[in-house]
C-alpha cells in the first residue's frame, strides 16, 4: 500500500518542476517520508509509548506532596530524563536505520535513484522528514506532560523545561544522523536494526558502566572521566540539561564539580556543541558514503 | 551644549528643592540629632521627609519615626545609625550607605542597649543590616534588608544578635546578604522571616532554648544551619532549593534536644544534615511530620550520629532517601516511634491487611548508593539509565545487595498530610500551560505542514505555473 502510494508520488515528483531546484526535491522527499512514516505503526507506537511514560513519571514524582509540588520540578526532570535518554535514542536509531536500508530491501532505491535527484537530495530529504517525525513525536509528549506539570506543578521551571525540550530534539536529530549512517552502510534492514540495537545498548548501558568500571579500577582523575564521558552523546545531552537547570554540574559530585569550575559559563555550549558535532559529523558521513556508493 | 543646559537645569532643582520641602531634600544627619537634643525622653520625632546624610547616635530613649520618607544615608562611611540608649525605637525609615570595609563591622543599625525596637525600615547597601550587641529584649519586626553587592561569604550579616536574650525577630525579609545569625542568645521568638539569595537562612551559634516557626528560607547556600545549640524547635518552616556548596535544609552540628515537626524541606542538595547531632549522652533529637521532598539526599549522617527519632515524615522522592556521609550505616537512629514510621516513595512493599502501615519493613539497599559513598566519581553517573541497570543487578543478584542503611520496621502506607502555614505567592500554572499548547500546536502544523496532501498539490500546481 505505503509503495504503491509512494509510487504514485514519485511520479508526480518526477514531472515536478520542484525537483529541478536542490532544497525542492529535498523537501519533497522529506514530505513523503514524513507521510509514510507518520501512517506507520513504529510512530505511533513510540509515540504513544512516550507520552504515557512522560505524564506516568510527572505525574508520579509530584504525587503526596500537595501544595508543595511546585518545588517538585527539578526531580520531576530528572525522571524524565532517566526516561528521555532510554526511549529517545532508540526512536531515532531504529528510524535512521530502517530508512535507507529499508528502501534498498524493498527494491524502492532504485526507483528513487531514478528520479531526477542526487543521492544527497534523498538522502538529506530522508532525513528531514523523519527529523520531522521525531520532533512531532517529542513534541505531542512533552506537551501533554507540561500540561500535567502546570496542573500539578504550577509554572515554575517553564525556561527549564523549553530548554529540556530543545536538548532533547537536538538528542535526537544526533541519533537520527547516527542511525541513517548504519542505514547507508548496511544492506539489510534486519542487519541494520540489529546494529542500530547494539549502538544504543553502548551509548545507554556499555559505554557507562565501562567508564565506571575504569573509573573504579585505574582510578582515574576527575578531568579523565569527565573528558570520556563527554565522547558520549547522551552524558552531553544529560550534563547539558543539568547545566541548564542548575546553572552548575554540582549535583554530579566531583566530577560535575570541576568541569563547572574548569568551564564555567562555556560549558553549556561545550556540551551543546558535542551534540550539534555528533549531529554533523555521522550525517556528513552517510551523505558521504551514499553518493561515493556505486552500489544500490 | 545640551550638558550644560542639564547641568543647569539639575542645579536649579536642587536650590528649588529644599524650599519645595520634597522627599528629594538633602541634609545633614546633624538636623536629626538637634531635633533628639531637644527631645525629652520618651518623646516621639516625626522626621520630615529628606535624606539625612552622616552618621548618628541616638543616646536617648526616643521613638524615631520616618514615616517611609527619611531616608539614612551613611554615605559609605562607618555604621549609620547606632543606638546607646535602651527603649529606643526606630520605625519607617530607609538606611543606606553603610562602610563596605569589614574592620569595624559597618552595620545599617547597631544597638548596644535592651529594649530596642526596629519596625518596618528598609536598609539596602549595608556591609550588616540590623546588628545587635549585648542587647536584650529588643524586636526587629518586618524590616527589609539587602547587603551590598558583593561575593557572598564577603557581605556582612542582614541581622546579626550577638549575646542577647529574649528578643523577638519576626517578619523580617532578608535578600542578598550573608547569615541572620545569632549568637550566644537564648529564649528567641524568630517567626515569619523570609532570607533569599544568601549564604545560611538562619544560623544559630551557641543559641539555646529558642522556637524559630513560619519561617521561609530559600535560593541560599544553607536553610538553617545550627550549631552547637540545644533545646530548639523547628515548626512550620520551609527550606527549599538550598543548593550552595553546603546546600543543606536544615544542617545540625553538635546539638542537643532539638524538635523538629511540621516543616517542608523541598528541592534542597540535601534535607536534612546530621553531624554529631545530638552529642550528649541521653539526648535526641525528634524529627515529627516534616515533609522532605525532591531533594538530592534527603537525610544525610554522619556514620556516628545516633539517637535521632524519625517518626510521621513524608521522604518523598529524593534522589537519595537516606545516605551517611562516607561509609557506615544510620541503624544507631530510629525510624518508627509508638508504631509509626515514615512515609518512603520508594517503598515497595504493600499493606494487605489496610492498617495504613506497610506490612513489610523498609530496608533501603541501594548498591549504587554504597558505591558512592566509595566512589564519589561515580555521582556523575545519577540520573541515567546506567545507574538503574546498577540498582537492577543488585536486585536480581542478592549476594551483590549491600546492608540497608537503614530500617523502618512499619513504614506508613500513605503519605502524611503536612499542612504549612506559609502560603504560596500564586504560582500560576498558567505559563506552563502555555508551553504545553505551545508544544501541541508545534506538532499538528508540523502534521498540517508536512503531512497533507493538499498543499503538497498546491505547490505543484504553483511550481508547474
Amino acid at each position: 500500500m505505503t509503495t504503491l502510494a509512494a509510487t504514485a508520488e514519485l511520479n508526480s515528483i518526477e514531472s515536478s518542476a520542484l525537483a529541478r531546484s536542490f532544497t525542492g526535491g529535498m523537501i519533497s522527499f522529506a514530505r513523503r517520508e514524513f507521510r509514510d512514516a507518520i501512517a506507520s505503526k513504529w510512530f505511533v507506537l513510540y509515540t504513544l509509548a512516550f507520552t504515557v511514560l512522560a505524564v506516568g513519571v510527572s505525574f508520579l514524582s509530584l504525587s503526596g506532596v500537595g501544595s508543595q509540588g511546585f518545588a517538585g520540578f527539578g526531580r520531576t526532570a530528572a525522571g524524565l530524563l532517566n526516561l528521555i535518554m532510554l526511549v529517545v535514542p532508540l526512536m531515532a536509531l531504529t528510524a535512521g536505520a530502517g530508512s535507507i536500508a529499508g528502501e534498498r530491501e524493498r527494491g524502492t532505491l532504485l526507483y528513487l535513484l531514478a528520479q531526477p535527484v542526487s543521492r544527497t537530495q534523498v538522502l538529506l530529504g530522508k532525513y528531514l522528514g523523519l527529523a520531522g517525525t521525531l520532533v512531532c513525536s517529542l513534541c505531542i509528549g512533552f506537551g501533554v506532560s507540561a500540561g500535567v506539570l502546570a496542573w500539578k506543578a504550577g509554572g515554575v521551571g517553564v525556561g527549564a523545561y523549553a530548554m529540556l525540550v530543545a536538548f532533547t530534539v537536538l538528542l535526537a536529530l544526533a541519533m537520527l544522523s547516527v542511525g541513517m549512517l548504519i542505514s547507508v552502510v548496511s544492506r539489510k534492514t534486519t542487519v541494520a536494526t540489529g546494529l542500530a540495537l547494539f549502538i544504543w545498548l553502548s551509548l545507554v548501558f556499555v559505554s557507562d558502566l565501562g567508564l565506571m568500571a575504569s573509573s573504579i579500577l585505574f582510578k582515574l582523575r576527575v578531568q579523565e572521566v569527565f573528558g570520556l564521558a563527554l565522547l558520549n552523546p547522551l552524558q552531553a545531552f544529560k550534563m547539558a540539561v543539568i547545566v541548564n537547570m542548575n546553572a552548575s554540574l554540582d549535583v554530579l559530585g566531583p566530577v560535575g564539580a570541576y568541569a563547572s569550575l574548569t568551564f564555567g559559563g562555556s560549558l553549556a555550549w561545550i556540551l551543546a556543541s558535542t551534540l550539534v558535532l555528533w549531529m554533523v559529523v555521522p550525517l556528513g558521513l552517510a551523505t558521504l558514503l551514499f553518493a561515493r556508493r556505486g552500489t544500490v | 551644549m545640551r550638558p550644560a543646559i542639564l547641568a543647569i537645569l539639575i542645579g536649579l532643582l536642587a536650590a528649588v528643592a529644599p524650599v519645595a520641602g520634597g522627599a528629594t531634600q538633602r541634609a545633614s544627619v546633624s538636623v536629626v540629632a538637634d531635633l533628639i537634643e531637644r527631645a525629652a525622653p520618651g518623646d516621639e520625632i516625626r522626621v520630615p521627609p529628606g535624606v539625612y546624610e552622616g552618621n548618628l547616635v541616638i543616646s536617648k530613649p526616643i521613638v524615631l519615626d520616618g514615616n517611609g520618607a527619611a531616608v539614612f544615608d551613611g554615605l559609605g562611611k562607618a555604621t549609620v545609625i547606632e543606638v546607646i540608649a535602651d527603649g529606643v525605637t526606630i520605625r519607617g525609615c530607609t538606611i543606606r550607605g553603610s562602610g563596605e570595609d569589614v574592620t569595624g563591622e559597618p552595620s545599617a543599625i547597631r544597638v548596644t542597649a535592651a529594649n530596642a525596637t526596629i519596625d518596618s525600615n528598609t536598609i539596602e547597601d549595608a556591609l550588616f543590616g540590623i546588628d545587635l550587641q549585648e542587647a536584650p529584649n529588643a524586636v526587629i519586626r518586618n524590616n527589609t534588608i539587602t547587603s551590598k553587592d558583593l561575593d557572598a561569604g564577603r557581605r556582612g550579616d542582614g541581622i546579626r544578635l550577638w549575646w542577647s536574650h529574649g528578643c523577638t525577630v519576626e517578619g523580617n525579609t532578608i535578600r542578598g546578604s550573608r547569615d541572620m545569625v545569632f549568637w550566644y542568645s537564648e529564649d528567641l521568638r524568630i517567626t515569619r522571616n523570609t532570607v533569599a539569595d544568601s549564604r545560611y537562612g538562619l544560623h544559630f551559634m551557641y543559641s539555646h532554648n529558642t522556637v524559630l516557626e513560619g519561617n521561609d528560607l530559600y535560593d541560599n547556600s544553607v536553610g538553617i544551619y545550627l550549631m552547637y545549640s540545644n533545646g530548639i524547635t523547628l515548626r512550620g518552616n520551609r527550606m527549599r532549593n538550598n543548593r550552595g556548596a553546603s546546600g543543606y535544609g536544615i544542617g545540625l552540628k553538635d546539638c542537643d534536644d532539638i524538635t523538629i515537626t511540621g516543616n517542608a524541606l523541598l528541592a534542597n542538595r540535601v534535607g536534612v544534615y546530621l553531624d554529631n547531632s545530638p552529642s550528649s549522652i541521653g539526648s535526641t533529637g525528634l524529627f515529627e511530620s516534616n515533609m522532605i521532598a525532591f531533594n538530592e539526599v534527603g537525610l544525610l549522617a554522619t556514620p556516628n550520629t545516633h539517637d535521632n527519632v524519625f517518626t510521621r515524615n513524608a521522604f518523598i522522592e529524593n534522589e537519595q532517601p537516606a545516605a551517611t556521609h562516607g561509609r557506615g550505616r544510620l541503624v544507631s537512629n530510629t525510624f518508627a516511634r509508638d508504631g509509626a514510621g515514615n512515609y518512603w516513595s520508594d517503598y515497595a512493599g504493600f499493606d494487605l491487611d489496610g492498617d495504613g502501615f506497610g506490612d513489610v519493613a523498609y530496608e533501603p539497599r541501594s548498591l549504587f548508593g554504597a558505591m558512592l559513598a566509595n566512589e564519589p566519581n561515580l555521582r556523575l553517573f545519577v540520573h541515567s539509565p546506567a545507574q538503574q541497570a546498577i540498582e537492577f543487578t543488585a536486585r536480581a543478584l542478592p549476594e551483590l545487595r549491600p546492608e540497608p542503611t537503614l530500617v523502618d520496621s512499619s513504614p506508613l502506607a500513605l503519605p502524611p498530610t503536612i499542612e504549612l502555614a506559609i502560603v504560596d505567592s500564586g504560582i500560576g500554572g498558567a505559563r506552563m500551560g502555555v508551553l504545553a499548547v505551545a508544544l501541541l500546536s508545534a506538532a499538528f502544523g508540523l502534521v498540517a505542514a508536512m503531512g497533507s496532501d493538499r498543499r503538497l498539490t498546491a505547490q505543484h500546481t504553483g511550481g508547474g505555473a
